[in-house]
């Protein structure tokens, strides 16, 4: 008897199935689910833009409607991948616009995306509607224009703190009079000014329009037009907060900040000045989500706003919180989940030192449902972590970046493992963590043992040796992204638990004491493993002992790259002369 | 990378040293990735992102400016003898600046770019001592320069 389901009856039940994780598995059942899960998944995510080739996803998801790409590795947020390393995105536009013309949405992150993707992206899918950028580079606001004219269904583009090469806000003036489907608009990280009557055009006939982010050039008084327009806005960025207003300009403004009786979300509020902080109280009970980090207020003023926002989930705020703002917050805002503290200097120097660990204990007391968590702060003692851990042992997320590197406790000096031993303990659903302070080879030894469940962890300035990598390869049974700078591990670490390599997404190891020599062993041992040395100013013939600067390693059935700069070696390059053998050929 | 080799020779020895004789070590030699003397390269500590990177060094030059070359400069309408003063710190650019002083002064003010009869002209005075349009170099640069704003009729442009 067949007991095979008829594909329609497989595919109307898999139409059911919306997580990708749960249709990964699906199509590991037989060969039949694969084929049938394979023509009826719309949303595609590829979390290593090296890790498959465009060609084959395209094959293999005819029905793509929504394609996510992720390029560079995380560090590159903070400077450490050099320019041109890779993370392109025309490849996958070129192959999509051929085999999915039907595609209407593209996330981006951390990608190389040129004007041309974008004219292509125009040219290419005839009803595509969300465009979001985040972390990406490469384009100008004339490939904005292009998305803008062409685009006719477009609901949402976002560029979020993207680089961006900005010849003037003109691109805004191209979305023509008979777009009105927007719901989305992020331009919050471009400098030029739009032009205002563009910009109130565009708002009136978006009737659909839920969040608009701002850029810092919209004025305070363009923002208060802009609002009127605008009233059943979810999200706002505001511009720059600064413009001195006269009283009937600043009770107009108050009174259509009243009118935003939807807003849940608030952010921008560039150098916004202590005298329009009340202009907000209307809207502060509504608000799940609060970005302050760009809100240079001191805490007086901070703390008159976050007294007021009872329902706040998510806050990101600077350091000028001090303590007793997040004491504040501690007492006001029950339903927090989300907390990030940034420093408000850009040198370790310049930190403010009226935030120490105790700000992050008061709000691991009171807030039970506090689980992400990302604190930068001049230093700690490992009884706050072990508080912390105590308190909140439901945290998901806990990323503690304790500037100055190596400090050690500042109470006992002692070094921080055994209050990172009592967080790993404690909170057993922990997923991600970054690591700071002074931390021996014993901090990773207990973070192997206990961290079972983490998926990605982030090391600078720790550890004394081999072993500390050794701990984390070996232990942390659901490690899935490890990214390190400046540890003293060598080789022997690396390659004795090279099979581990290929149950992780990718490793990232910068100013480490890894040689050449292992890398190369690596290569050869491990073929599904792309194996990148990337090295600016190696010479061209390298010892095999030398150190080398950073490897990203990450597993792959794309095979080796073909768009690798000089400056990145993996063993398809001949060392010596330091050019690849395929592009000989 | 200093801090690095100065581990990595320690490390590859049998007795590894304590912590605080190795934080005494690197203290020594300690060159954040930022200030590396070897090149010229983009600060990667503390790992904060681009952009908020920038606002922080942009607000740190703002707090520390020669207040004497200072932001607060004295604008005067053509024909009327009093002036004011206005802290130019307080703009995120031109419009919003034309916007304030249109108000100020309760008369229409445009940049130089789109003059017409009807509409008064701002001008500035620069460090040099001249007279310039308004609007034709980028805010930031504009900011550094600008010593007195003017607004002066329309025929005299």
């Amino acid at each position: 008897m067949d007991l095979r389901l008829p594909s329609k009856v497989l595919e109307h039940i898999f139409s059911f199935v919306d997580s990708n994780e749960d249709r990964n598995s699906v199509s590991l059942v037989c060969k039949s689910w694969f084929e049938t899960e394979r023509l009826t998944r719309k949303r595609v995510f590829v979390r290593n833009c090296y890790a498959v080739t465009p060609a084959a996803v395209a094959r293999r998801f005819p029905g793509m409607r929504s394609l996510t790409l992720k390029g560079k590795p995380h560090f590159a947020d903070y400077n450490l991948v050099p320019d041109g390393w890779g993370g392109y995105a025309w490849p996958w536009i070129e192959a999509m616009a051929e085999k999915s013309p039907s595609l209407e949405e593209l996330r981006l992150k951390r990608m190389v995306v040129t004007d041309e993707c974008l004219e292509k992206i125009a040219a290419s899918f005839k009803d595509f509607k969300v465009l979001v950028l985040t972390s990406c580079e490469g384009f100008s606001t004339d490939g904005l224009a292009a998305i803008a004219v062409a685009c006719r269904n477009l609901t949402e583009l976002e560029l979020r703190e993207c680089i961006v090469e900005d010849l003037g806000g003109d691109w805004l003036s191209y979305f023509p009079e008979t777009l009105t489907s927007l719901v989305s608009l992020d331009f919050s990280c471009l400098d030029s000014e739009v032009k205002l009557s563009d910009l109130e055009r565009l708002v009136s006939r978006s009737p659909n329009l839920k969040s608009l982010k701002l850029n810092r050039a919209v004025s305070l008084h363009a923002l208060g037009s802009l609002l009127c327009l605008a009233p059943q806005l979810v999200e706002l960025g505001t511009g720059s907060f600064s413009d001195k207003l006269d009283q009937e300009a600043v009770s107009k403004l108050a009174q259509v900040f009243t009118e935003l009786k939807e807003l849940k979300s608030l952010s921008g509020l560039w150098d916004v000045l202590p005298e329009y902080i009340p202009l907000l109280y209307s809207v502060c009970p509504g608000l799940t989500s609060l970005n302050l980090s760009y809100a240079t207020v001191q805490m007086p003023d901070l703390v008159e706003l976050l007294s007021r926002c009872s329902n706040l989930q998510k806050l990101w705020v600077m350091d000028l919180i001090e303590d007793k703002g997040l004491e504040v917050v501690a007492s006001s805002c029950k339903e927090l989940r989300e907390l990030r503290v940034f420093p408000s200097g850009a040198d370790v120097d310049e930190t403010n030192v009226a935030l120490t660990e105790q700000g992050l204990v008061y709000v691991s007391e009171a807030c039970p449902n506090l689980e992400s968590v990302l604190y930068f702060c001049a230093q700690f003692t490992n009884a706050a972590l072990v508080t912390i851990a105590k308190n909140r042992p439901n945290l998901k997320c806990f990323r503690l970046c304790v500037i100055e590197p190596f400090a050690s406790d500042h109470e006992t000096h002692q070094p921080l493992d055994e209050g990172f031993k009592a967080i790993v303990e404690s909170c057993k659903d922990l997923q991600r963590l970054s690591v700071s302070g002074l931390l021996t080879d014993k901090a990773f030894e207990h973070i192997g043992r206990h961290g079972k469940k983490l998926k990605m962890l982030s090391i600078a300035f720790a550890g004394d040796s081999d072993l500390m990598l050794h701990h984390l390869l070996s232990g942390c049974e659901s490690l899935n992204k490890l990214e390190i700078r400046d540890c003293p591990f060598g080789d022997t670490a690396l390659l004795e638990n090279a099979a581990k390599l290929e149950t992780m997404r990718s490793l990232w190891m910068s100013s480490c004491g890894v040689s050449f020599g292992a890398c190369k062993l690596l290569s050869e041992k491990m073929p599904k493993l792309n194996v990148e040395v990337i090295d600016e100013h190696s010479p061209e013939t390298r010892p095999d002992s030398s150190p080398v600067e950073k490897i990203y390693i990450y597993r792959t059935v794309a095979g080796p790259r073909m768009d690798m700069p000089e400056f990145v070696w993996t063993k398809h390059k001949n060392p010596e002369i330091g050019v690849s053998h395929l592009a000989i050929e | 990378m200093e801090i690095c080799n100065s581990y990595s020779s320690s490390s590859v020895d049998s007795t590894n040293p304590s912590p605080s004789e190795s934080s005494v070590n690197l203290s020594l030699s300690l060159t954040f990735p930022s200030t590396s003397p070897q090149r010229a390269r983009k600060q990667d500590w503390p790992p904060i992102k681009p952009r908020l990177r920038d606002t922080l060094k942009g607000r740190r030059r703002l707090l520390q400016r020669d207040y004497d070359t200072c932001l607060f400069v004295k604008v005067y309408m053509e024909g009327v003898p009093i002036g004011r003063k206005l802290d130019l710190s307080t703009f995120s650019g031109y419009e919003s600046l034309l916007e304030n002083l249109s108000h100020m002064f309760n008369t229409s003010i445009i940049c130089g770019n789109h003059r017409d009869r009807k509409h008064h002209v701002l001008t500035y005075q620069d460090t040099d001592g001249d007279w310039m349009m308004v609007g034709d170099i980028p805010w930031e640069m504009f900011l550094e320069t600008v010593r007195r704003l003017k607004i002066t009729k329309p025929e005299r442009c």
